[in-house]
């Protein structure tokens, strides 16, 4: 019998700092990991424990995969510590992917606020990779400040992409800031995309998730097309330790990405 | 458990058929110590006329360790890195004198760890490896509510096999695996129909412990208990009321034969890790907090609510049972005495 709870060693090849405490690593799996955008693995970094990160990069290649990720505790502060060669543990992929299927011929609207760009870089990444399967994808995002913006290098290429509308802000602008300045719910004064149809796909800061949530319902979005990514405290990442529970859900086996028409019913969701 | 024949071992012939199971098997057996039974791995010095008096007691409740233990340990390693953990097979392990209270709780066990996507293959590994012998459960406590959640004091299904205390000897109903038990020394046992004697004396001595446990236990709860927590599930000020006196010292959690919540946990060793599964308990102010600090039960009163509503209304509408089979350890061990039954019986 296999055993879930074990580790496969992967290997850091590049690191590369996106801000002062949000770095994307590049990883090498002994084995590849069969992930899909939406889902995640649980790293560990020896000696200090296992935490659970989306992939950032496309689920169309696999022999390595990125993980971008923000300095917050114990294993961040002790994953960034180490440098390229250095070897961490990873087991996964564990959750449930985007609905991809339900995507296609539709507008997908993307929201992202801070570090939470980066799970929503795997599924942005899976859409354009075969753009032709979608009618249009808008991807509005907000940080702090310009310099707490990931993806910078990124972010003007996607801007020239074909069918792609990309829009930016930030909460505070200094004097090269071109774009909007304000919270990520000012680029959503306008959706030009037909609410009763599209798909909307959050993630990003519990705050920001309800309101940018409760934005996308008063513009008349579906509960079901509305894509939230819900944080909840995982340890086993199986569906068996409970701890992720969140009111029917257990977020590391039926989400993280879970529906507003799924979780609406929740006591104070977002927390 | 389908039962394929009705045995009766003798009590002067016990020990002789205990010490050829010990010959196999790793035997243990409930023991009275200090008026609580406690579980006891069996000796062969135990056994014998030189060996000191040594009284299983069958007869007597659950005792104060639940069942789970064998299978779900307190603490377990399930992981090494970058080793792989080498999985050591162990002789089987005969449980003789589980009581019914701690065998249906396996079923919440079974479905969390065994049944799943994903498998722990060290409580599936030890769950293949353990026999376990149910015992009839002749005279409930004023702790028991088995009754409450519709069991009964002696087990139906889930065991290998059967036995019940009687005036010379023991009456045993054995399944498929429990010929296993019977085949060390077939010798001893005599099978028996169901008109025997034995048999209807075991009978009549169930249905007393049913009557004695609705006698214990007289009023039922809320016929849809499960939607009764449910409607609950935001109602703060009833979960206040009955959580005031206690302390958040888990030992509910930590004695309940069917919580199953675990954390994996690394402890760094020289150039490698050990991965540690361990009980877990969601009193704990930390269990649900994120590592933003965040956290959707921060208040205890959540803490508490929470467990009511996973034992009988999440686990009810996951898996189709409650989470609770009425052992009555959670009252017994907490020091505020917050009885499960009365809270229960205010929904």
């Amino acid at each position: 019998m296999s055993n879930p709870y074990e580790a496969i060693p992967a290997t850091i090849l590049k690191t590369f700092d996106e801000t002062p405490n949000i770095r994307t690593f590049v990883l090498k799996p002994e084995q590849e990991i069969p992930f899909f955008a939406g889902q995640f693995v649980e790293l560990t970094v020896p000696g200090f424990g296992e935490a659970p990160f989306t992939p950032s990069s496309s689920h169309f290649k696999r022999d390595t995969f990125e993980m971008t990720i923000m300095k917050v505790g114990r294993a961040t502060g002790a994953l960034f510590d180490l440098k390229p060669g250095d070897v961490v543990g990873a087991r996964g992929p564990f959750g449930t992917p985007y609905p991809l299927d339900k995507f296609q011929g539709k507008d997908i609207y993307i929201v992202g606020g801070g570090v939470g760009l980066a799970p929503l870089r795997a599924l942005f990444l899976a859409l354009t990779h075969e753009i032709d399967k979608y009618q249009r994808i808008f991807l509005r995002y907000g940080a702090r400040t310009p310099n707490d913006l990931v993806y910078k290098h990124l972010l003007p290429e996607w801007e020239k992409l074909p069918n792609v509308d990309v829009d930016l802000s930030v909460d505070v602008s200094d004097e090269k800031w071109m774009k909007k300045v304000g919270v990520v719910t000012c680029l959503m004064d306008d959706i030009p995309c037909d609410e009763k149809t599209s798909i909307a796909v959050v993630c990003g800061p519990p705050i920001m998730m309800k309101f940018v949530n409760q934005r996308l319902l008063d513009a008349g979005f579906q509960d079901e097309n509305i894509y939230l990514s819900m944080e909840t405290n995982m340890s086993c990442g199986v569906g068996q330790c409970r701890h992720c529970r969140l009111g029917p859900y257990l977020t590391c086996k039926d989400g993280p990405v879970l529906t507003w028409a799924q979780i609406k019913d929740i006591e104070n969701p977002f927390v | 458990m389908h039962s394929l024949n009705t045995l009766v071992l003798a009590e002067a012939q016990r020990d002789q058929w205990l010490l050829k199971l010990l010959e196999k098997h790793l035997v243990y057996i409930p023991v009275l110590y200090e008026d609580r039974v406690h579980w006891r791995r069996l000796d062969p010095a135990d056994l014998g006329p030189e060996a000191s008096t040594l009284t299983p007691a069958l007869r007597r409740i659950r005792a104060s360790e639940p069942v789970k233990s064998f299978m779900f340990n307190p603490r377990q390693q399930v992981g090494a890195f970058p080793d792989k953990l080498e999985h050591a097979e162990t002789k089987t392990r005969v449980l003789l004198g589980v009581k019914n209270c701690d065998l249906v709780p396996l079923r919440v066990h079974d479905k969390i760890l065994a049944d799943g996507e994903f498998k722990d293959p060290f409580y599936a590994a030890q769950r293949k490896n353990t026999i376990l012998v149910a015992a009839d459960c002749p005279v409930p406590e004023e702790s028991c509510f088995c009754n409450l959640l519709g069991l009964t004091p002696y087990a139906r299904e889930g065991a290998d096999a059967v036995l019940s205390v009687g005036d010379d000897g023991y009456l045993f109903e054995v399944g498929e695996r429990g010929q296993e038990l019977v085949s060390v020394a077939p010798e001893l046992f005599q099978e028996v129909s169901e008109s025997d004697a034995r048999v209807t004396k075991r009978n009549t001595e169930r249905e007393s412990a049913v009557a004695a446990l609705n006698r214990i236990n007289p009023q039922p709860w809320s016929p849809d208990l499960s939607a009764a927590v449910a409607a609950k599930r935001k109602d703060d000020s009833f979960w206040q009321k009955h959580s005031e006196k206690c302390v958040e010292c888990f030992g509910c959690l930590m004695g309940c034969p069917t919580c199953y919540c675990f954390l994996l946990y690394d402890q760094a060793k020289e150039k490698s890790l050990d991965r540690t599964r361990v009980w877990d308990a969601c009193y704990l102010a930390a269990y649900a907090r994120v590592g933003g600090g965040a956290n959707p039960r921060a208040e205890f009163v959540k803490r508490f609510a929470n467990r009511f509503i996973c034992k009988f209304s999440d686990f009810k509408s996951d898996h189709g049972m409650y989470a609770c089979s009425g052992c009555g350890r959670c009252f017994k061990a907490c020091m505020g005495k917050i009885d499960i039954r009365k809270v229960l019986a205010e929904l």
